[in-house]
């Protein structure tokens, strides 16, 4: 694929590479990272993406792009609020996958000592849900509330605070969430999963702050060098999976009754005001709100196991907590006219001027805390990316390495891994992403998002 | 009989058998080996399946859909699998397993979904083959 260089950001794929783009792509990558990105098929993917019916300016491809399912991951594209389509795979399974960090009080002097109890201390208290329910016995009642109100509920049975709120997205809650648009099916895959860490690329960690760019912006949201910090990542879990299966499968049978084609059954998608691209969109909020809730649960366990580990004068307010797996209706200027757009964020996060952004790096390696930018509005509809995406297949990662190598290599390095799988940390070790640094320069480079920290992790709980 | 297709960030499966109904049991045995290592699984508890859909790719995508939501639901590692009928519309069948077990069973990879992308199911010279690749 013949690709237009804009600058050492930015390429574009032209609308008129292949039939059926109503737009151009812009992918946003360095040289090298262009030639990683190439080696799949997600530029293939992007340029589909572009095919969207009522897509409004350009379909954008994040440094941390990679091959998905119908759209790749680290793609973002907005349509028209009137005439365009939603489409779950522009989601993903994983609605609301997204990144919460809370900073803290203590130092990694203090932390260092008692690491060890730490970990074992979250790993016990995190459950990662697989093959064993969450420690949390809700009841169908419970679980409407969860997915109409967010993490609300969490704050009327004590697992939260309304400064937590504040510190989300959307305050955790999209409107217009009905439980009703979610299956028996989906309700009864999340229901024993809420306050569940999952597997896979989820992982819970303690970090510290290694390297501080803007030292205003870092002192504001509670960031000093050498304080300790925790990350959590992690979505929906079954529930959201479901609800993308369930409606893949409904709208791949409407789109023929609106007579849309795309070149991908995954990208199957409906116009934003019929009734299945509605309730579409209302599942996905009551989904959306679970996955917030989960993160707010997960939060308050891990509140308690410091507070075990050290005592209760342990504090760890929320910095932010932000998606990376959603479709939301936002107001953009195009072309210099207002528009109301759905922005479909898949791998993606939002990214509005001064807002947290969290890019973390892979198992091991530094993650980023940056502001967003005005560039993003102009350019991006205020979004940057959300990772660094994989290089390595699952396969080619766990070649020639054994998880204990990985555990005594990390805790060489002064890290403390408790996994429930050997595959938690062959499939996910530190070379089979792109190199942070790399994505992180191209985001910053841009004038997407604007460094603001480097965290280092020292202890890191997953499934 | 399968084999796990791996590109970077996709696990798919091919499999085959000498019929239709035979490379799905093979495509369901792939799925399951990607979620666990199915050795020590014994075929001690049964749940029917049932699988409906427009078209035999949506019906083969839920027929790998339920082993998920068994094993989301109720930790259910399936060793065995029967298609009972095939139907234009549905097809039904049952699979037998065990319930999941972190002192005796090893966990691999939780699987979010089957998916459409990439999806083939066709005659093949020795039988029939089935390509899935599912989100992990």
């Amino acid at each position: 694929m013949h690709l237009e260089k804009i600058d050492d950001y930015r390429w574009l794929i032209p609308r008129t590479y292949k039939a059926g783009m109503l737009t151009d792509a812009l992918v946003y990558a360095s040289e090298p990272l262009l030639e990683a990105i190439r080696r799949d098929q997600s530029l293939e993917q992007a340029a589909n993406v572009a095919m969207l019916p009522g897509i409004v300016g350009r379909a954008l491809a994040m440094p941390d792009i990679h091959q998905g399912y119908g759209f790749p991951i680290g793609g973002v594209a907005a349509v028209d609020e009137q005439d365009g389509v939603v489409s779950p795979g522009g989601v993903g399974f994983d609605i609301n996958c997204g990144v919460r960090l809370l900073s803290s009080n203590l130092t990694l002097k203090e932390v260092r000592p008692k690491l060890r109890d730490l970990v074992h201390q979250l790993f016990r208290d995190v459950p990662t849900g697989i093959g064993q329910s969450s420690r949390l016995n809700i009841s169908d009642n419970d679980l409407n509330r969860v997915l109409e109100k967010g993490p609300q509920w969490a704050l009327e049975h004590d697992m939260g605070s309304e400064a937590d709120l504040d510190h989300t997205e959307e305050r955790g809650c999209i409107a217009g969430a009905d439980p009703h648009a979610v299956s028996a099916r989906a309700k009864q895959r999340g229901k024993p999963q809420l306050a569940t860490l999952g597997s896979g690329n989820h992982f819970l960690e303690v970090q510290y702050v290694d390297e501080i760019f803007h030292e205003k912006a870092a002192t504001e949201h509670n960031l000093s060098k050498e304080s300790i910090v925790v990350l959590i990542h992690t979505g929906s879990r079954g529930l959201g999976h479901q609800v993308c299966t369930d409606f893949v499968a409904q709208l791949d049978q409407a789109m023929r009754r609106y007579g849309l084609h795309l070149p991908d059954r995954q990208l199957a998608c409906a116009p934003i005001h019929s009734p299945e691209g509605q309730r579409y969109l209302q599942a996905m909020a009551a989904a959306a709100n679970f996955a917030w809730t989960n993160r707010q649960l997960i939060t308050h366990a891990v509140r308690g196991a410091f507070k075990r580990i050290f005592d209760e004068t342990v504090r760890l307010p929320v910095i932010y907590d932000v998606a990376h797996n959603i479709a939301k209706l936002e107001t953009h200027s195009v072309n210099g006219k207002k528009r109301r757009v759905l922005v479909h964020r898949k791998g993606a996060t939002r990214a509005f001027p001064e807002q947290p952004v969290f890019i973390p790096g892979s198992m091991g390696t530094a993650s980023y805390f940056l502001l967003g930018q005005e560039t993003a509005l102009r350019e991006t509809f205020g979004t940057a990316c959300h990772g660094a995406g994989r290089v390595l297949s699952r396969s080619a990662a766990k070649k020639g390495v054994t998880a204990k190598e990985i555990q005594k290599e990390l805790e060489s390095r002064g890290i403390i891994v408790q996994s429930l799988t050997r595959e938690g940390l062959t499939e996910e070790k530190p070379e089979a992403y792109k190199d942070i640094e790399a994505v992180v320069d191209v985001v910053h480079g841009a004038g997407l998002a604007s460094r603001v920290a480097r965290l280092r992790p020292i202890g890191v709980v997953k499934g | 009989m399968f084999e796990l297709l791996e590109h970077t960030s996709d696990v798919g499966i091919r499999a085959t058998g000498d019929t239709r109904e035979d490379a799905l049991i093979s495509a369901s045995q792939g799925l399951v080996s990607i979620l666990a290592d199915p050795a020590p699984f014994r075929p001690l508890e049964e749940r029917y399946f049932k699988a409906s859909g427009p078209d035999e790719t949506a019906q083969i995508i839920n027929w790998l859909n339920e082993i998920l939501f068994f094993f989301d639901t109720e930790a259910l590692v399936f060793v065995q699998f029967e298609i009972d009928i095939w139907t234009a519309g549905e097809i039904t069948g049952r699979a037998r397993g065990e319930r999941f077990d972190a002192g005796r069973h090893e966990f691999r990879t939780a699987v979010k979904a089957a998916t459409y992308h990439q999806f083939e199911s066709h005659p093949a010279p020795d039988g029939w083959e089935i390509r899935v690749f599912v989100d992990v």
